[in-house]
């Protein structure tokens, strides 16, 4: 077994305020692991340290077990909360440049960008301009940009927020598929009914792992209905 | 490489998706230099003036009729008070000026004329002490001549009646010397010759090197910088971050988007310049275009950089007042050879400085390359000292790459 993500005793601080308090998660190659937590829990940050986007003041990250290079970004695909695309710029345009930023060329190319788009259902909007795009359409433009170089591991900051059911639905389709392929998945997430969906999912709460587990050992573990209860319960002995 | 060449790509896309941008880029500082053109440029208006007291004045042909309205004392009092002349000259003697004196550069206008008119003046009052010594000195020669006459006549008695006293008083009289010549006398009109330039250099030639390289930086520093800002903010930069593209072909990947942009800027700025408002230029347009070209680099450089600082597109623009406004004072535009030290040693740590003296030693001066490789070189090292600053930039916030 291999671990494409290994972060270990993370600590991040910004300013006075800790985000990140003593933090540690590996995933298990081919697995989807969602992070779950309130907004303001520290996901974002967690996932920024494990790309190298953000340091860490203290704590130790490997990408598929050795100190992160540039050349692993190769095989790693990067979702952020933010939409992140060129506004100016029209759909198959914004897919281009990142495809050739990740080394594709060409043929080849060409075709996989029609293959993702194809993927997240925007293959009718490629010579649309971006900034005509709904909410929707830009976060599957987001995701289809983290996807068109195949990478082995994907992070995707809250992909499906502000996606309507049916196309949430369709894109956890495409994560299942992705992990049929081999990959590794590790998505952040306040929705709790796609929690169902994962392999594992780790609960961050105040910069704290408080469980970790697949959802069905984790509602046993607690002896409650849902996995959003566990953090009620977590709640209530703290307090 | 590629990933230079994409970045470079995907910035032309960018821009040329974007009208405003492009527009921004390339017609406003047309615009604005062509307003700047009617403000400095345009034919200096001429003051309007009037004389009073002329009546019995000789000096009144140094006062054409074209120049100088005619007026009473009252009328022209009125007038002065009214605006409607900026000066009027009381030629009685000793002449007198008084100016309206309201506005500076209507004064300096005025008095500018009115010398002109008193060089002609003084040429007057000369002839004419010319023509009186003259006259003088015709007298007095006529009378010397009466006087020689009588001489003669008498050396003619003497030498009938004392010869030997003749002879004595010959021999003791002082040898006669030349007389001396009238002396041409001296021109009085001032002869000017321009080392540089012309008379008819105004004010826009003048400050037209200074203009255009202010006006190509705030345009750059502000596309540069808000674009690049906008990779931050919106994530994309994160998004390039999170890729195996290295730190230094972000910020080249831009100087060369933007380059590509830039050369045809500075060229349709500079030939709008030279054939549509011709602005003085008597040196070469290609060493003016590189100048210009050297500048945008600089000024897209330091806005990647000070994008940094900057959270939003408002705090981008805010330093403006900052980096703008110093150089455009500066810069050359005003002389700073009186400024105390520290201040004319900050002018030198700006790039717009170098640009106006190349560009005045190309457009005015027109030295060749010996007038600004050294300005070039400067700017140059303005530039890579940015981009240097800028991928050490980008790898502080990188910290595993
Ligand atoms: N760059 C930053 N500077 C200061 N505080 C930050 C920064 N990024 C995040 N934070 C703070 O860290 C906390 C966790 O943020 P984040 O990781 O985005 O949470 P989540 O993604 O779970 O909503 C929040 O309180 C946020 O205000
Ligand atoms: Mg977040």
């Amino acid at each position: 077994m291999t671990y494409p993500v290994k972060g270990e005793h993370l600590h991040k601080k910004f300013k006075k305020q800790i985000v990140l308090d003593d933090v540690s998660l590996t995933l298990r190659e081919g697995e989807i692991y969602g992070l779950i937590g309130p907004s303001g829990a520290g996901k974002t940050t967690l996932v920024k340290i494990l790309l190298g986007l953000e340091k860490a003041d203290s704590g130790n990250v490997e990408l598929f077990e050795q100190k992160p290079t540039l050349s692993a970004f190769r095989s790693l695909g990067y979702m952020a909360q933010s939409d992140a695309l060129y506004n100016e710029l029209s759909a198959y345009q914004n897919l281009e440049f990142f495809a050739s930023i990740q080394g594709l060329r060409g043929k080849a190319k060409k075709q996989r960008i029609l293959e993702v788009a194809k993927n997240v259902g925007l293959d009718q909007d490629l010579k649309k301009g971006v900034a005509q795009f709904s909410g929707g359409m830009r976060r599957r433009l987001s995701l289809a940009a983290a996807l068109v170089h195949e990478p082995r591991l994907y992070l995707l900051d809250e992909p499906t927020v502000g996606l309507d059911p049916l196309i949430r639905r369709d894109i956890w389709t495409l994560f299942h598929f992705l992990r049929s392929k081999g990959a590794t998945i590790i998505v952040t997430t306040h929705v709790m009914d796609e929690v169902s969906q994962c392999d594992r999912v780790g609960l961050l709460s105040d910069g704290h792992l408080i469980a970790e587990g697949s959802p069905k050992e984790l509602t046993e573990q607690y002896n409650v209905e849902t996995v959003e209860d566990v953090f009620l319960v977590k709640e209530g002995a703290k307090g | 490489m590629s990933n230079l060449l994409a970045m470079a790509r995907r910035i032309i896309h960018q821009i040329l998706r974007d009208k405003r941008t492009l527009a921004l880029l390339i017609i406003a500082p047309l615009l604005i230099l062509t307003l700047v053109w009617y403000i400095f440029g345009a034919k200096t208006s001429e003051p309007n003036l009037a004389i009073i007291n002329y009546q019995n004045s000789d000096l009144l042909p140094a006062f054409k009729a074209s120049d100088y309205q005619r007026m009473s004392p009252l009328e022209a009092h009125q007038a002065l008070a009214d605006k409607k002349i900026d000066a009027y000259v009381d030629l009685k003697n000793p002449v007198k000026v008084h100016l309206e004196g309201s506005d500076p550069s209507r004064n300096g206008l005025a008095m500018n004329k009115i010398q002109k008119s008193m060089q002609k003046v003084q040429q007057i009052s000369i002839t004419k002490m010319q023509t009186q010594l003259k006259s003088v000195i015709q007298n007095q020669q006529k009378a010397i001549q009466a006087q020689q006459q009588i001489m003669k006549q008498m050396t003619i008695a003497m030498q009938q009646y004392a010869p030997s006293i003749l002879i004595a008083i010959q021999q003791q009289a002082p040898k006669p010397e030349q007389p001396a010549k009238m002396q041409a006398p001296e021109k009085v009109s001032l002869d000017v010759s321009y080392l540089h330039g012309n008379d008819s250099l105004n004010t826009f030639d003048a400050f037209g090197p200074a203009m255009v390289g202010i006006f190509v930086f705030l345009f750059i520093f502000m596309i540069g910088g808000v674009s690049f800002l906008r990779e931050r903010t919106t994530g994309t930069l994160d998004r390039l971050m999170a890729s195996p593209i290295k730190n230094y072909q972000i910020i080249w990947g831009y100087m060369i988007g933007f380059g590509l942009f830039v050369i045809v800027q500075s060229f349709i700025l500079t030939c709008y310049l030279v054939y549509v408002l011709k602005i003085y230029n008597v040196g070469s347009i290609a060493d003016v275009l590189i100048i210009v070209f050297i500048l945008s680099f600089s000024a897209l450089s330091l806005s990647i950089l000070l994008s940094t600082a900057a959270k939003n597109e408002l705090q981008m623009f805010q330093f403006i007042p900052l980096v703008i406004v110093p150089q455009v004072f500066l810069s050359g535009l005003f002389p700073i050879d009186t400024l105390p030290r520290w201040v004319q040693m900050i002018g030198n740590l700006m790039p717009i400085h170098y640009s106006t003296e190349a560009l005045r030693n190309i457009m005015i001066r027109g030295t060749g390359f010996a007038g600004w490789w050294l300005d070039g070189l400067v700017l140059i090292i303005f530039s890579l000292v940015f981009i240097t600053l800028n991928i050490f930039t980008i790898r502080a916030s990188r910290p595993l790459a």
